[in-house]
């Protein structure tokens, strides 16, 4: 048996190369900087988009035998539930004509009355129809990934909503895809308007009792909140349009040694299909020119 | 050449194994991601450290941060996160190559699995530094499934090696 046969060679006498441990001081500090940067500084932003034109090809790819499936799946769903769930969108569409027929009168009326009061004419939100590709494998935070991105004009802190409500906000955008972080997410923040009191209150994501939820922050223990008020976007913020569904008041508990009550509410994005909308932020909206008083 | 008596000789290897298995990891580690589950272990963390421990000179610690960066862009985490743990692993992986093989496979469990623990505690201690909220106890249970998967690295990273050295017809593999 010839010895080139035998995986075990005896290591080089010369370039061996650097020290392992000087590779890993270097490796080691390259890291620490690339994650302080990520964190502190945000100039990463360039190398995790050059590196995403990488990967998203190949986790494409990683997707499609899970989308095959789904695919067959539903090729060999029962006639029968086709039929139940035509006659359910059917009857939502009827449900929805009566008020979708009203929207364009409503439209111009507001119109006209904006100009009397001589307000700014916003125009109404652009949107893109995106489909979500995945959620986020990372544990630590809630994000799903879409399949649009800078170049399909997607803008960092686009809102995005579903047939629900809002889901939350695009924070990250590579070439080909983005990335939205949902408002169940501790960092993610949206301001909000009680439609039954008007109080106007911002949220931020929370775990209660092991569920995404998303808590109202800093209300008074003594505020008039119920459990089952809705709440909508405020639009005061200049990001997402006003009047968007968010959650509703699920959990309510205020305590005599805090003088903040902690109240939960249950986001009303259903995040079933695979659809979502990416409205373009009103602020970065071109305003149209109205009579200026 | 000094071996432990009663282990095979074996093959070269072949590195087009290597990459093939290292792609396969990373493809397989993407899988998993997207369960959302907590509790599935790092297959790519595995596979780095095989190769760390078989292939010192062929699989280092460039190849391990360059992975780390590649996991870290798609699973969205922390720039460097998996980088800093997966050249660790390798670190240590070079540091007991020569010894570790000497152990019988339960032995050799026994031996990594505080790297494992080291590397997914750093990956939390990280994550945890920087304002982020505690995942989930099932957490804990990653490290003891990674060292599980170390048999099976075994019998499937190194079975190209384990063939004869001279295949006939009636020994084919």
């Amino acid at each position: 048996m010839a010895l080139d046969s035998l995986d075990r060679s005896p290591p080089p006498f010369f370039r061996v190369g650097f020290a392992p441990l000087t590779k890993l001081i270097f490796f080691g500090t390259l890291s620490l900087i690339l994650m302080y940067g990520d964190k502190q500084l945000q100039f990463t932003q360039p190398i995790r988009a050059g590196l995403s034109t990488l990967v998203m090809p190949v986790q494409w790819l990683v997707l499609q035998p899970g989308h095959a499936l789904t695919y067959i799946g539903k090729h060999f769903q029962s006639l029968a539930q086709a039929q139940k769930e035509l006659e359910a969108a059917q009857l939502k569409a009827l449900l929805q004509s009566a008020s979708s027929q009203q929207v364009a009168q409503l439209q111009i009326e507001n119109q006209n009355l904006r100009q009397l009061m001589g307000l700014q004419n916003k125009l109404a939100s652009e949107s893109q129809v995106a489909e979500v590709l995945f959620d986020v494998p990372d544990p630590y935070n809630q994000r799903i990934v879409i399949d649009k991105g800078s170049i399909q004009n997607i803008v960092l802190g686009s809102p995005v909503i579903d047939a629900g409500g809002v889901v939350g906000q695009v924070t990250r955008v590579y070439p080909l895809s983005a990335e939205v972080t949902l408002l169940t997410d501790r960092d993610q923040s949206i301001p909000v308007l009680n439609s039954r009191t008007g109080a106007r209150n911002i949220t931020s994501g929370d775990i209660l009792m092991g569920v995404p939820s998303i808590e109202l922050k800093f209300v008074p223990a003594s505020a008039d909140v119920k459990e089952g008020d809705v709440l909508t976007t405020s639009g005061i913020d200049g990001v997402y349009p006003a009047g968007l569904m968010v959650g509703r008041i699920s959990h309510i508990e205020r305590r005599v040694d805090i003088s903040f009550a902690r109240i939960h509410a249950v986001p009303l994005a259903e995040l079933k299909g695979r659809h979502i909308l990416v409205l373009q932020p009103t602020g970065a909206q071109p305003v149209a020119k109205g009579k200026t008083p | 050449m000094i071996m432990e008596r009663g282990q095979a000789l074996l093959l070269p290897v072949s590195p087009l194994f290597i990459i093939v298995s290292l792609v396969g990891a990373v493809v397989l580690s993407m899988l998993l991601g997207l369960a959302q589950a907590l509790w599935l272990p790092d297959v790519l963390a595995v596979c780095i450290f095989f190769w760390g421990i078989h292939q010192p000179r062929r699989v280092g610690m460039a190849i391990a941060f360059i992975l780390g960066l590649w996991m870290d862009v798609q699973q969205s985490s922390l720039m460097g996160q998996h980088a800093l743990c997966y050249v660790l692993l390798n670190y240590f992986a070079y540091n007991m190559h020569r010894r570790l093989l000497w152990f019988p496979i339960k032995e050799q469990m026994i031996q990594i699995l505080p790297f494992f623990i080291l590397a997914d505690a750093l990956g939390l201690l990280i994550r945890m530094s920087t304002g982020d909220d505690f995942p989930g106890w099932s957490l804990l249970l990653v490290p003891f499934l990674e060292t599980m998967l170390w048999p099976a690295a075994n019998f499937i990273l190194l079975a190209p090696q384990r063939r004869a050295h001279d295949p006939d017809a009636n020994r084919p593999l």
